[in-house]
Order: structure tokens, then sequence, then C-alpha cells
């Protein structure tokens, strides 16, 4: 197969993005170790990232993670299928219930990040 | 006689938990703890010290914090191996890049735990 294969189709490049998304993901979750780690270093020396640079690179990342869960939530119609009252239910149903307990779990754990930051 | 397929069960639970995971929960992160924590909008729990060690010695927060963390890392794993063999890597698929991978997964969730209980003592308060 050609190196560049999967710059050929639209389809084969969001592809390759959405197995890339682990990348970014990787490295956010190895920052947050970091600012977990950092807390150990006492009141006097911790000061949580907050450059540009850090915001910038948040975004970038968050417009990943939006990727990969929005691939991998809509997977859910593709790969499960359930009957009720022996009628199956529509994929796109079970679509809208993942993202239902997406943002449902999303305004939980914001509500518990703000709340305890005051 | 087939004899089941018990790795390929570990790998899929692995890979389909950490998939979840990182779907459900990361982007919520990103979004508070790395644009509007930072950029000042909303207060943020680990924009301080006192509240960030707090929450970090709550068991539950810590095990939280293990799931969010360790999880997608074998989702991770398994996807970028994949990705590397589709690019033209076959020797992704082997063994020792199998170890590497799904090595790397579990010494990420050791360095995790040993982050959590060492960082901040556990307090139930």
């Amino acid at each position: 197969m050609p190196l560049g294969w999967w710059t050929r189709q639209r389809h084969y490049f969001l592809y390759t993005v959405r197995e890339f998304t682990a990348v970014p993901l990787a490295l956010w979750l190895l920052w947050l170790l970091v600012e977990i780690k950092r807390a150990g270093d006492g009141p006097a020396r911790y000061s949580p990232h907050g450059s540009t640079a850090f915001v910038v690179f948040s975004v970038i990342v968050l417009l990943f993670s939006l990727y990969h869960s929005y691939t991998f939530l809509t997977l859910a119609g593709a790969i499960i299928h359930v009957k009720v009252f022996d009628r199956p239910v529509p994929s796109t149903l079970i679509d809208l219930s993942q993202f239902a307990s997406w943002a449902v779990a999303s305004a939980v754990v914001a509500f518990v990040l703000v709340w305890f930051g005051r | 006689m087939k004899r089941p397929a018990f790795l390929h069960l570990i790998y899929w639970f692995a890979f389909s938990t950490g998939g979840v995971v990182a779907a459900v929960l990361i982007p919520v992160h990103v979004l508070v703890q790395g644009i509007l924590g930072p950029l000042g909008v909303v207060r943020v729990v680990d924009r301080h010290y006192d509240t960030w060690v707090s929450v970090l010695g709550n068991p539950i927060v810590k095990l939280y914090l293990l799931v969010l963390i360790a999880a997608p890392f074998f989702h991770f794993a398994h996807r970028l191996r994949y990705l590397l063999v589709d690019l033209g890597v076959p020797s992704a698929k082997g063994v020792p890049a199998q170890a590497v991978f799904y090595g790397g997964a579990v010494l990420i969730t050791l360095v995790t735990i040993w982050v959590l209980l060492t960082t901040v003592p556990i307090s139930f308060g």
C-alpha cells in the first residue's frame, strides 16, 4: 500500500484522524497527572498551568476529544442491537441515549470541578 | 476444539472501556481545567492549592482519577498500534509491539496509582 494512502480519500483521512486522536488525548492526560503530582510540591511552590500556550494546546485537544466522542458514541448505534417488545430499537435512539449520557456526565463533572473550586 | 479467545476478550474489554471513559469524560475536563479555568472564566478546583489538595485526598476522587487517566491508555494503545499497521509498519502487529503498547498502558496505570497514593494522603474529611 502506498505511504500516502490516507490522504487520497476524505473517508480515509477522517479514519486516520480518528485513530490519531489518541495522541493529543494521551498528552493531555499526562499533563493532568503532572498537575496532580505538583500538588505534592506544597502551597508555596504550587502554581497550576495557565499560560496562553497551554490554553491553545487545550483548545486543540478539545477539538480532537470532541471528534473522538462523536465517532465513538455514534458507533453504539451500529453495534448495539436490542429489542423491546420484539421490535428492534432504532439506532438513532441508541445514539441519542449515548449523547444524553455524555451530556449528563459532562454537566455533573463540570459542576463538581467548579463547585469545589470555590 | 477451538480455544476461547480470552486474550481478545481482555483486549476488547480494555479497548471499549477506555474508549467510553475517553469519550464521556475527557472533553469536559479539557474544557473546564484546560480552558475555562486558566482563562479565569470560572473558579476551578485545581487552580488553588487548598481546594486541589482537599479533593485529591478523597478516596473516591482518587479512584475516579485512576479510571479517568489509566483506562483511556488501553484504548489509545490499541488504536495507535493499529494506526501504525495501517501506515505501513507491519511489525506493530507482533508480540514485541503488543508488549510495548499494552505494557506502556500498564506502566501508566502503575505510575498513576503511585502518584495518587503518594501525592496527597487519603482523608475522609
